[in-house]
């Protein structure tokens, strides 16, 4: 952190983490992506137990099942507060999934 | 390239949605011949009522205004469902009969963006529905995440309900009940907390993630489905690992079920095997009141008496939710796809499905049995 300056409180607040040294505090699962991103990219999803044996099946019973609540390990857009209609299009994800597309941010 | 609503998509949709819902009114359940039917909700804004003995559909009812519908909850009198939805922003009270819309609480107001994470419930005398909520401060430079609360609404307040008083709940707050008599809230958190549900003030606490108990690490407990209505018993599966054994032995992993009376209030964990298939939620026979069912890619029966696995079998693809018929008979399981499951709950052989005539997907919606 030497050659960076924090300029905000987030920023201020992980700058004293850091000389504290409780970053590691907030990286319980840091293994796993989680929340809602700007992509659809279904296939790279964990289960509980770090493998793939007890995802949904399919992956599209499951797709609205993480979208909707932004849950992990949907790696998803967030259609609970900044792109409602992402999946507007799609209201079943195994017939329609090719209609969900990646999103950009508003101008 | 984002994908966007057309208004001649939205057109189009609305017009299908006012056609079905108009070819339903002829297949409208009768008064005076009470039967037991299926409530549930699907994409795109959708609520559903199917028959479990035609194995049917027989309505769908278009929610006012946009999202997925989450929640669902019956009034005590049948007459009325209230769903979550609004991108978990809204309740919406449909009249059963009429399709009206006759209840609404937005929970957002100018300055502050509230969502509902995932929990409902009325209370048993119909007059209010408790919501678990969670407030951000909307400012100019940066956002307040405020504390967690089950507001609480009057029915009787119809479209434009603004809560009449809130009851302050920790932190992950996702799952509440009322007890049967409606004295007690009960919030399913790390530890289930127990509220009056007139003061809000707090009477009580169950400890889950907080347990005692020897030997093991702190148990997890994950659930947004509530069914309870028919053996008036909240059940839910935790998963646990013990402590005093090596964790690459497949017997330290522990499923077990997380029960509550009701009516008593009596609170019980135990576990019936070594973690050998996920369940995502759980519901209790009515009248075999020791067997209790688990869904997920597989259909579980377990006996709660002896806390043993009594059957198990593969499902077509994986079910969120689930609930059973009234005689303890049928078990159904919901959620995810197109489809409603129909088993047997003695040999859980598959009996049948009810096929969604939209095709399109439930969620994470839930499943409630009414009579009507």
């Amino acid at each position: 952190m030497k050659h960076l300056k924090p300029l905000n409180k987030k920023a201020q607040a992980l700058d004293k983490a850091a000389e504290e040294g409780t970053l590691d505090e907030v990286r319980v699962m840091q293994t796993v992506v989680m929340g809602c991103t700007s992509t659809l990219d279904p296939g790279w999803e964990v289960d509980p137990f770090g493998g793939v044996a007890a995802l949904c099946q399919p992956m599209e019973a499951d797709l609205y099942g993480c979208a909707d609540p932004c849950w992990w390990p949907a790696q998803v857009p967030d259609t609970i507060n900044t792109y409602p209609q992402w999946d507007g299009d799609a209201p079943s994800a195994q017939r329609d999934w090719r209609q969900l597309q990646a999103v950009y941010p508003k101008k | 390239m984002t994908a966007k609503r057309t208004p001649a998509g939205m057109r189009t949709a609305k017009a299908l949605l006012a056609v079905c819902a108009v070819a339903a009114v002829g297949l409208a359940p009768q008064p005076g011949a009470a039967k037991e039917y299926i409530l549930t909700a699907a994409k795109p804004n959708t609520l559903v009522l199917a028959d479990p003995e035609k194995r049917e559909v027989v309505r769908t009812y278009p929610i006012p205004g946009d999202g997925s519908p989450l929640s669902v909850a019956p009034s005590p009198d049948n007459k009325v469902a209230y769903v979550l939805t609004n991108h978990w922003g809204s309740i919406s009270g449909i009249d059963l009969d009429s399709g009206d819309e006759v209840f609404r609480a937005d929970f957002s107001t100018e300055d502050t963006r509230v969502r509902g994470m995932f929990a409902i419930a009325v209370s048993p005398d119909g007059e209010e529905i408790y919501s678990t909520q969670l407030p951000v401060e909307m400012g100019l430079g940066e956002y307040t995440v405020g504390a967690p609360y089950v507001a609480v609404y009057r029915t009787a307040d119809g479209v434009g309900a603004k809560p009449v008083r809130k009851i302050e709940v920790p932190r992950r707050t996702v799952l509440i009940f009322l007890s049967d008599d409606g004295s007690k809230l009960y919030a399913v958190s790390w530890d289930v907390h127990v509220y009056d549900t007139q003061t809000g003030e707090e009477i009580g606490v169950h400890k889950v993630y907080n347990w005692d108990r020897e030997n093991y690490y702190p148990p997890d407990v994950f659930g947004v489905w509530v069914q309870h209505e028919q053996a008036k018993s909240f059940v839910n599966p935790y998963f646990a690992l013990r402590s005093d054994m090596s964790p690459e032995n497949p017997d330290a992993w522990k499923t077990g079920m997380l029960t509550i009376d009701m009516k008593t209030g009596e609170f019980e964990m135990a576990d019936f095997e070594s973690t050998s298939a996920i369940i995502f939620s759980a519901v209790r026979n009515p009248v075999r009141r020791n067997e209790v069912y688990g869904v997920y890619t597989q259909l579980s029966k377990i006996d709660t008496d002896k806390n043993e696995l009594a059957g198990r079998v593969e499902l077509d693809h994986t079910y969120y939710a689930i609930n059973v018929s009234g005689d303890g008979s049928e078990v159904y399981v919901a959620g995810t796809m197109d489809d409603i499951g129909v088993y047997d709950s003695e040999s859980l052989d598959k009996l049948g499905e009810i096929e969604l005539p939209s095709g399109n997907d439930m969620g994470t919606a839930w499943i409630r049995m009414i009579e009507r």
